[in-house]
């Protein structure tokens, strides 16, 4: 499983001048910082799907990006099955499979080439490797695109392969930061197909979006972060019991209701200097 | 960080536009463009050599030896003017080419009559061989006269080569072949083969920085259990190899070219003077080369990862190419040496370097300081690379 805990980023304004008129209005900006990431909570466990909502700069991909050690939190933990990602990024990124919508490929190299480079980075032998793309190739239908040069392929060929290269470490935890944004119908479902069959291996999947549909088809447990604060954290019933019949309304909701309440640990978290 | 390398080289290998300015540019096209360049050049001379030139001749029959020369000769075509004065628009309307006046003095008896006058209109603006063709005419009579003058006063060889030139100072050059030729060509050798480096590796560096976050590749690498320095020195070898390639690929072929081109002479001449610098010279001078490519490609491929795009990395190194050239060029200006302060002048003192291993006058205990101090200059903006690159303001701009 993965836990979050208090997790917390600024960054440094280098030109406040520069921002726009809705950044310079927004409460995380605070003298010289902008803490984009105040207060983020949340777990994740074997088998399960989380679904992290919000609205856009909410946070949402500065917080995956921490779960995925490209960014370095200010504050909090993040464990993965005990292993505190913090401490030792080197092992965690062995854990973690990181996927986005714009994730790209090295054109110049095949299908085939571009995971065994990745493979190669994780340390995994070839004869693994090679074993291990016949599989992916099997069950993403790939083999009659895989040995050609990505700069030609379609969307839905990408996606398979940023899939295939993202998965070849069987990593312990899945993150996706809105991995069918852009996406054709097609594409989309290769995404959606790909998390259902991670779901049945157990291993736990957290992803970013902003299709609800989604969300309904696939999620166990929802999360809901709003100016870098988590302002609903549960299951999916209970996500949806915030609203009767629409997830759009419950999604509203949760955040209406939620920044009425947990005002608190706001206000505690500004004291910090978080 | 040699995986990291090898898959960078092959993706280099695999780019047309690349390679195009890797290796199709020195290799084919600038031989080709030179040597076009050459050809037209030769080619204009020649014409202008066997073009027939029209004349018109004034006074004529005072000078009757250079008037029979002139109508004698195939590629002279007389014109006749009549009583018209008016050269400069005779020329200009293309009736003729020059007109040649004849001095109302001129005589075969100059001692008498003194110095013979022959005045040459002609439209001097542009390539042409006017001047030199007729004097190739006149003085041949002119010389003749000489002789005659020396006959008629009685003068004997030695008197006639003092009243010709009383003083004959005569410049004797201790410098040898190599001196010369290295003082000339050493300056420039260095000047191409460091902006030859720089531009073979500005490709790949865009590539490899700025053309990762554009393609949306980097933040796969960056979550990738690699450590960011193997990363930084992975990619850093690649840039610098392919600014290596580039200046010896365009040097080789240069010198190939150059000996296929020019044929017996030149070449023996070429060979000669290669043969003057010896294999440990070629060496050091391959080794002065080292730091100076890590220091491009340590500040390539710093701003290419600052930049957001492909295109905004492009244009940064172009600052850069403007900027480097500087020391280089000092290193070319007249009066500069490896002496005093431009012995500390970064990059001017590698480029002094290699013109002074060129010419056979180096110094080898001076080129130890020259070759540490560099190094060390380079080790710094690697580091500084490595540092730069761990920075989320950069990377997550």
């Amino acid at each position: 499983m993965i836990e979050i805990k208090n997790l917390a980023k600024k960054f440094a304004v280098e030109n406040p001048k520069k921002l726009s008129e809705q950044e310079k209005k927004d409460p995380r900006l605070k003298g010289r910082f902008f803490h984009s990431v105040q207060d983020v909570s949340f777990s994740c466990e074997q088998g399960e799907v989380l679904g992290l909502l919000g609205p856009n700069g909410a946070g949402k991909t500065t917080t995956l990006r921490m779960l995925s050690t490209a960014l370095q939190p200010n504050g909090g933990s993040v464990e993965i099955n005990g292993v505190n990602v913090l401490e030792n990024p080197l092992i965690a990124r062995k854990k973690i499979g990181f996927l986005s919508g714009s994730t790209g490929l090295y054109g110049r190299l095949t299908g085939r080439e571009n995971i065994e480079y990745f493979a190669a980075l994780h340390g995994i032998e070839k004869n693994l490797t090679a074993q291990r793309i016949e599989e992916l190739a099997n069950v993403l239908d790939m083999q009659n695109f895989l040995d050609r040069r990505c700069e030609n392929f379609s969307t839905g060929m990408k996606q398979k392969t940023a899939i295939a290269r993202a998965v070849i470490h069987q990593p312990e935890v899945v993150i996706l930061d809105e991995p069918t944004t852009g996406l054709d119908i097609m594409a989309t479902q290769t995404v959606l197909d790909f998390i259902k069959r991670l779901k049945a291996q157990k291993v736990p999947v957290i992803f970013s979006t902003h299709h609800l549909d989604e969300v309904e088809e696939l999620c166990d447990a929802v999360t809901v972060i709003d100016q870098g604060v988590t302002k609903f954290n549960g299951d999916i019933n209970a996500f949806k019991s915030l609203a009767n019949d629409s997830l759009h309304q419950a999604f509203l909701n949760s955040i209406r209701t939620s920044s009425e309440v947990t005002n608190a640990p706001h206000q505690e978290l500004a004291k910090e200097g978080m | 960080m040699w995986l990291v390398f090898f898959k960078e080289i092959k993706e280099l290998l695999r780019d047309r536009k690349t390679m195009f300015f890797m290796v199709a540019l020195p290799i084919l096209i600038f031989p080709l463009i030179i040597g076009g360049a050459v050809y037209v050049g030769d080619k204009a001379v020649k014409d202008a050599e066997s073009k027939i030139l029209k004349y018109a001749l004034v006074g004529g029959e005072l000078a009757p030896i250079i008037a029979t020369e002139l109508s004698e000769t195939d590629v002279f075509e007389r014109v006749d003017i009549g009583e018209e004065t008016d050269y400069k628009q005779l020329i200009d309307n293309e009736t003729v080419d020059f007109v040649l006046v004849v001095s109302s003095n001129y005589s075969d008896d100059v001692l008498q009559n003194g110095q013979a006058g022959l005045q040459l209109y002609l439209n001097d603006a542009g390539m042409n061989l006017v001047h030199k063709r007729v004097e190739e005419i006149t003085s041949g009579e002119s010389d003749k006269l000489q002789q005659r003058i020396f006959e008629a006063l009685g003068l004997d060889e030695t008197a006639q080569a003092a009243l010709l030139e009383p003083i004959n100072l005569e410049k004797i050059n201790v410098a040898d072949d190599r001196e010369n030729l290295g003082e000339a060509l050493g300056g420039m050798v260095a000047y191409i083969v460091f902006i030859l480096c720089l531009q073979g590796a500005m490709m790949p560096a865009a590539d490899l920085g700025a053309g990762e976050k554009e393609r949306g590749t980097l933040e796969t690498l960056l979550i990738s259990p690699i450590e960011r320095h193997k990363l930084v020195l992975g990619k850093f070898l690649t840039i610098a190899f392919a600014g290596v390639t580039t200046a010896l690929l365009t040097v080789g072929s240069m010198a190939i070219w150059g000996i296929v081109l020019s044929q017996g002479m030149a070449v023996e001449f070429v060979m000669k003077f290669m043969s003057a610098i010896s294999l440990l010279d070629f060496l050091l001078i391959f080794l002065m080369l080292i730091p100076v490519v890590a220091i491009f490609a340590a500040l390539l491929f710093s701003l290419s990862i600052y930049g957001r795009s492909f295109k905004e990395a492009q244009s940064y190194m172009g600052f850069l190419m403007v900027v480097a050239i500087i020391p280089i060029v000092f290193s070319i200006l007249p009066g500069v040496e490896l002496k005093g302060g431009w012995a500390w002048v970064p990059l001017t003192n590698i480029a002094l370097a290699i013109k002074e291993l060129i010419k056979g006058t180096m110094d080898y205990v001076q080129l130890i300081a020259i070759f540490g101090s560099t190094a060390a200059i380079a080790g710094a903006l690697i580091a500084f690379c490595i540092y730069w690159f761990n920075q989320e303001k950069v990377l997550f701009r």
